[in-house]
């Protein structure tokens, strides 16, 4: 089974300093490995078996290969992606990288806490049926089995390929690349290509950005002082709101 | 396009406040429910002005029909089309989005009407910020989940929907989550520990304010994963418990946004931190600057009063 892994497709969080008054400094606004990527390769290599083959995807000046050095066996790099607010725009740009690559079985990204929607937006571009959520995949004949959770309820979704499938991960990566897998990933081939040669459009951007604020959340008590004096007015407060 | 907004709804979780949401939004208020018959009666007890259901296989996932969904979205035009953040909905909104020509956004918190365009404010980094957005032309949004407060209208009528298209094959199987019996789940106090905890000796500590509240005890990921020291079933977040209990008391927690995930819904959350810089502090209702060692017996003290 052939599978594209996309990766680094959103400016890093991590590099956001926000101001007291609610203004954002991207210090860092390159694209980075997202908190679930490691997963999604992961993903990647299972659903695409032994003999699969496992195609990175990813956008602007990130470092390709990054998920070279996790098992990717090349990698296509789109080099003046636009970091847009619309994430259905992100989406058109990784459909279009994704169809650059022959023969794809299935799509496997990060199903990102801050941009929960791009995933499911490669599927509905591509025309191909979307599991988000996901934990773990697995190949099934000839489709993929995908678990995910739902409240109580651990659901195992069989799809037919193509497909594409958001994973999330569970935890920090568990283990970084060595210097070993570092060296054999600059080896491998990174293809560039740009929006003009994938023929996507560039409109113009329907979402126009407006300034960020702190948000106006009730605010935190704290109690400071003596163990004694500060439990009793943790107590007192919470006896008050009637949940004791 | 209309002035409408529809809302794609393949979970029953926060369906009330997303349609206040959508009540915002403007024009008629429709929830596309797409699911058993339990889902569309909790949408319509959302109070839309309408229900429109789709009735799914017992084996068969929502997303089996998001494109043959996302025509009858398209055909009906709506300037707005939100969803819940669940998997399965925002699947359904991102295939509506294409043919509606929508920009999509996520997290998003409100949606207004004004001169022609929509703002939209919408949290971002972790909810560090809310960022304002002007959209021109139609827009597909994932809904920041919100509280679910008690609609102020009549429940909506429930009308079958039956949409042109055929679903794609796709199969589910549900099952009880391994683990999801255990106790902290139905609890309404849970007290939970981090890695502020120095040993596992010291859980000992805990016996006594566990009993005074009647709670049951909980975790973050390292202290079950890394550590060891509690059972994994008991850690509380995104890969772990999503709970809603009453109280939660986070002990030695700091509060990563992974964590908090887990408690989104709980009532009151209440921290005890030695570091005032904590970002726990940030976003509790409680917070007691102090060791947890010398807090702990003195909340015992307290709770005995
Ligand atoms: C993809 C992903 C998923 C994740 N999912 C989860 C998840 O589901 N659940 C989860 O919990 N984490 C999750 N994590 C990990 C999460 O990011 C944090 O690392 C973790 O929650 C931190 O646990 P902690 O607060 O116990 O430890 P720390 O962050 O180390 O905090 C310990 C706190 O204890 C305080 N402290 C120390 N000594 C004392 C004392 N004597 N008295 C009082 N306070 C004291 C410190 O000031 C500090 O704030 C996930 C991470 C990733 C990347």
């Amino acid at each position: 089974m052939r599978a594209v892994v996309v990766y680094a497709w959103a400016r890093s969080a991590a590099g956001a300093i926000v101001h007291a008054d609610g203004g954002v400094e991207w210090r860092h606004a390159r694209p980075v490995a997202g908190e679930d990527d490691p997963a999604a390769v992961a993903a990647a290599l299972a659903v695409a078996g032994p003999d699969g083959d496992v195609v990175g995807l990813t956008l602007g000046d990130a470092d390709a290969s990054w998920a070279l050095a996790r098992g990717a066996a090349r990698a296509v790099r789109v080099t003046d992606a636009p970091a847009s607010d619309d994430e259905g725009v992100t989406a058109a740009v990784i459909a279009a990288g994704v169809r650059s690559v022959a023969d794809v079985d299935v799509v496997v990204v990060g199903d990102s806490e801050e941009h929960p929607g791009v995933a499911a937006a490669v599927g509905a571009r591509l025309g191909w049926p979307v599991v988000a959520g996901v934990v773990s995949a697995a190949p099934s004949g000839a489709g993929i089995e995908a678990v995910r959770r739902a409240g109580d309820v651990q659901e195992t979704v069989v799809v037919t390929c193509p497909a594409v499938l958001g994973v999330a991960a569970e935890g920090a990566e568990s283990r970084t690349p060595g210097m070993k897998e570092q060296l054999a990933a600059r080896k491998r081939p990174v293809v560039t290509t740009t929006l003009a040669e994938l023929g996507v459009d560039t409109l113009p951007a329907a979402v126009v950005a407006g300034g960020t604020r702190l948000p106006e959340q009730a605010r935190t008590r704290v109690f400071e002082g003596e163990p004694e004096q500060t439990a009793r007015q943790l107590v007192a407060a919470l006896r008050a709101e009637g949940v004791l | 396009m209309s002035d409408d907004t529809w809302l794609l709804a393949a979970a029953g979780t926060h369906l009330k406040g997303a349609v206040a949401a959508a009540r915002a939004a403007g024009g008629r208020v429709t929830v596309l429910a797409v699911g058993p018959r339990e889902l569309a009666d909790a949408a319509a007890a959302a109070a839309p002005d309408e229900v429109r259901w789709l009735e799914t296989a017992d084996d068969q996932p929502a997303e089996a029909w998001a494109a043959a969904l996302a025509a009858e979205v398209a055909a009906a035009a709506p300037h707005v089309v939100l969803a819940p953040s669940d998997p399965a909905s925002r699947t359904l909104l991102a295939a509506a989005a294409v043919p509606l020509g929508a920009a999509l956004l996520t997290r998003v918190l409100t949606v207004r009407s004004q001169d022609d365009a929509l703002v939209v404010d919408r949290s971002s980094l972790g909810g560090a910020v809310v960022e304002t957005l002007t959209v021109q032309g139609p827009l597909a949004a994932v809904l920041e989940d919100a509280d679910d407060a008690p609609p102020a209208a009549a429940p909506a009528t429930v009308a079958p929907l039956a949409p042109a298209g055929a679903p794609v094959p796709m199969q589910v199987k549900r099952e009880p989550l391994p683990g999801a019996a255990a106790g902290i789940r139905d609890a309404a106090r849970v007290v939970s520990v981090g890695r502020g905890l120095r040993s596992k000796d010291d859980l000992a500590l805990l016996d006594g304010l566990l009993a005074a509240l009647g709670a049951e005890l909980a975790c973050s990921m390292p202290v079950a994963d890394d550590l060891g020291w509690v059972p994994k079933e008991r850690y509380v977040g995104r890969s772990g418990q999503h709970i809603a209990p009453r109280l939660y008391l986070a002990l030695g927690i700091s509060g990563m946004p992974q964590h908090l995930e887990g408690v989104r819904d709980a009532k009151v959350v209440a921290a005890v931190n030695n570091d005032p810089a904590a970002p726990i502090f940030r976003t509790a209702d409680y917070g007691v600057v102090g060791d947890l060692y010398e807090v702990v017996p003195a909340l015992v003290a307290a709770l005995a009063e």
